[in-house]
């Protein structure tokens, strides 16, 4: 199993949607730390994800396009995301992030938009 | 065709020349008339206001000096605190100052005796405003202000804005007053959420504990954050890049143990920006369960915009931001959310975790968003 600690690998500081938001973006988030290593997995691999070392708290935004971009842009089934990772915390008041992820995931159309990059990726 | 004479030549020209002239002329009339417009426009603004209620002294029929009120608070005096606001909003905009044009030329806090920490923030947020339409020559003269107020506003950063440093008074120094429960206010742009981690700090030296459910409000502060850079601040090129701010401050106060956190932007407010939104056609479907006559309301459109994820049918993943400003309260199971935006008022109240929602209109609007968070911490 592969981990994706958001506090240490990402940013202590996730918030708002797009790149053109500046900092530490949901858009930022998906096309540069979720996507490649949803990618990178092999077969009936997961990928577990450590929501809450040293974050402080998650806004919508972030969560519904960090996660939920991945399957309304395209890159993978909501089935197959939600079966291929495994969202962990220590706080339990993280729980009810892990809850939101998990909803805007399954309420996400695949497909439904084309990507287009608000700033380039290396932003 | 006909081949032109000399003289028929000339007589083109000229008319040709006379012509250019009598439009250029037109031209200049139109401008002069418009800006004579703004101005007059401008005046005619505050001269409302002044018959509202707003306390200013006139010198040489231009210059305008704003004598604040006893008491400034949103809550409780609203339509009189919001009077000076709009003033010196209006005032500080940059337009061309014709002889006759109304003039800010100070701002007097020595009558202000009570100021609540939401209209502090605002007051600051709009002379910084001010401070840097002047090019930061403002020089703050406290000399007669109240010793509390003084304090208040040393406490919340307010004279950090000035280049030119107060000459405060042995009487009124800070040292002789005791500590005042405000935390330093935060100006922040754009996409720097990481500066909240600053408010948190200060407050938890102030209350001495950590705060309980903080990552709730957390969350909401990132939200309006975001909603900073998506809506308050149109790509239009009306708002220069360097306006396009938010501010943000936090208070205890140890005997009530009210904590208190506010946010601001000077924005164009929710029910404006929502039409041009993406989410104005989930919108739609929430404001048509209103009576057709109240839907263009800031109140109806402000509730419509908080409260589109739980009651719109359409489950999209834009419109979520406003709910989870509403969370940090809701988890605590009292306290209340205030939004002021425009003319409108959403408040949530919650009181052992039963919910009480309330609009209000008013006649004057806030000229922008103000988010005030209020919750008894029980330690």
């Amino acid at each position: 199993m592969k981990t994706l600690n958001i506090g240490r690998d990402f940013s202590l500081d996730p918030a708002g949607r797009f790149f053109s938001d500046e900092g530490d973006n949901g858009e930022k988030f998906r096309e540069n730390f979720l996507k490649p290593a949803i990618q990178a997995l092999k077969p009936d691999e997961k990928l577990h994800i450590i929501l809450d070392d040293g974050v402080e708290s998650y806004g919508s935004s972030f969560l519904s396009e960090g996660f939920a971009g991945m399957v309304k842009y395209g890159y993978i089934s909501s089935q197959n995301l939600l079966e291929k990772i495994v969202i962990d915390y220590s706080d339990a008041d993280f729980e009810f992030y892990k809850n939101k992820i998990i909803t805007y995931i399954k309420n996400s159309k695949f497909k439904e938009e084309e990507y287009k990059p608000t700033r380039s990726k290396e932003s | 065709m006909k081949k032109l004479s000399k003289k028929q030549r000339l007589l083109d020209v000229k008319t040709a020349i006379l012509h250019r002239h009598k439009e250029k002329e037109k031209d200049n009339k139109k401008n002069a008339s418009s800006s004579n417009k703004r101005w007059v426009g401008r005046n005619d603004e505050i001269d409302v206001l002044i018959n509202k209620g707003l306390s200013i002294s006139l010198s040489k029929n231009r210059d305008l000096t704003i004598n604040l009120p006893e008491e400034m608070n949103f809550s409780k005096k609203y339509d009189e605190t919001i009077l000076y606001i709009i003033a010196i909003r209006r005032l500080a905009a940059t337009i061309a100052n014709p002889y006759k044009a109304y003039r800010l030329k100070s701002v007097n806090f020595n009558r202000l005796k009570k100021i609540s920490t939401s209209a502090a923030l605002v007051l600051t947020a709009e002379l910084s405003k001010w401070d840097d339409a002047t090019r930061q020559r403002l020089r703050p003269m406290t000399d007669n202000w109240d010793a509390d107020i003084l304090k208040k506003f040393i406490d919340l950063g307010f004279f950090d804005l000035f280049k030119t440093p107060p000459n405060i008074s042995s009487n009124n120094s800070p040292s002789t007053l005791p500590r005042s429960d405000l935390v330093r206010y935060i100006k922040g742009r754009c996409g720097e959420a990481k500066k909240t981690r600053e408010l948190k700090d200060e407050l938890i030296k102030i209350v001495g504990d950590p705060i309980d459910k903080w990552m709730f409000l957390r969350g909401g502060l990132d939200e309006a954050i975001t909603n900073v850079s998506h809506h308050a601040y149109p790509d239009n090129g009306m708002i220069s890049e360097n306006n396009k701010n938010w501010y943000l401050t936090g208070s205890y106060n140890g005997s009530s143990k009210e904590l208190k956190i506010v946010f601001y932007d000077q924005g164009i407010g929710i029910p404006k920006s929502l039409p041009a939104s993406k989410i104005w056609e989930r919108a739609l479907e929430v404001l048509s369960l209103f009576p057709a006559g109240e839907r263009k309301l800031d109140e109806v459109l402000l509730k419509a915009a908080v409260e589109l994820d739980r009651t719109s049918t359409n489950k999209s993943d834009r419109g979520k931001g406003l709910q989870d400003m509403l969370e940090f309260i809701r988890q605590r199971r009292e306290g209340y959310l205030s939004i002021l935006s425009s003319r409108g008022l959403y408040k949530l109240s919650v009181s052992n975790g039963k919910e009480l929602v309330k609009s209000e209109h008013f006649d004057d609007p806030i000229s922008g968003t103000l988010i005030i968070w209020s919750a008894t911490l029980q330690n």
